[in-house]
């Protein structure tokens, strides 16, 4: 029997796109918790009762700010796990991954460099 | 202490910094060969971000009012307004895709492309932004040593 063992793909291989319900899973939790803390910078920014509100709950903003992404991404990223998703869409995790972080970083940039 | 704090989450940052790039390279090479390496280095990434993020955050949370006060009456405000502020937040989606990273990882990386695609992504954009979280530091840094030097001059 061949038990020899390439260590790189072979020409012709067949190409397997099915990654794990998890790895699909928190990718879309990525981009959606990302768009998340995007958008508390806002809220918070512009409201100062939301402010106070996020600074009464742990003593400061910024660790209210970090808890809730935190949620988001974790309890997210297992709901979507368990939900599972199409095949078809794999080929697109990392534009949704990627997406929802560029999308997310210039809302956080253009608005101190607005706001600021 | 505030500056072994600092220092701590400065290198940690840059650990993680180097470490995603040693991904990035496994991952455009990968292999069998080295796949449980990939796995072993994008666990460390997220570690290394981790405790970057808790030393920092710890520091920021305790620390950072008296530097914010120094920056905001010297010549360089925008060290605070806007590269504090972004920092802050963008460092947030940092973590949060170092910690994704472990994940993106654990499928085949050599025979599925779609993974290979993600893995290769996320180990491009943690250094980079990461880059930037450094450049940030630094100005943080120098507008606080500009804010003390204007009040000694």
């Amino acid at each position: 029997m061949d038990t020899q063992k390439t260590d790189t793909v072979p020409t012709g291989a067949p190409q397997s796109n099915s990654v794990s319900r998890c790895t699909k899973g928190f990718a879309w939790s990525l981009a959606l918790s990302s768009v998340v803390n995007a958008l508390l910078v806002v809220a918070k920014e512009k409201s100062p009762s939301m402010q106070a509100w996020m600074k009464r709950m742990t003593g400061h903003h910024w660790i209210t700010h970090v808890a809730i992404v935190l949620i988001v991404f974790f309890v997210g990223g297992i709901i979507f796990s368990k939900l599972g998703g199409k095949e078809s869409s794999e080929n697109r995790l990392s534009l949704v991954t990627m997406g929802g972080v560029v999308i997310a970083a210039a809302i956080i940039v253009a608005f101190y460099l607005i706001a600021g | 202490m505030t500056e072994m704090l600092l220092m701590t989450h400065v290198l940690f940052g840059v650990a993680c910094i180097v470490t995603t790039v040693w991904v990035f390279v496994d991952v455009l090479n990968g292999s069998a060969a080295n796949a449980g390496r990939i796995r072993a280095m994008s666990r460390a990434a997220a570690a290394f971000m981790w405790i970057s993020f808790l030393f920092g955050g710890y520091w920021y949370v305790t620390f950072y009012a008296a530097d914010k006060a120094i920056i905001l009456k010297g010549p360089w405000p925008m060290a605070h307004a806007f590269f504090m502020e972004t920092k802050e937040h963008l460092v947030i989606i940092l973590l949060l895709m170092a910690t994704y990273l472990p994940i993106a990882v654990s499928n085949d990386l050599v025979t599925n492309k779609s993974a290979r695609r993600l893995a290769l992504c996320l180990a491009a954009a943690v250094p980079l932004l990461g880059l930037f979280m450094e450049g940030e530091g630094a100005i943080i840094a120098m507008g606080v040593k500009v804010g003390l030097l204007g009040r000694h001059a």
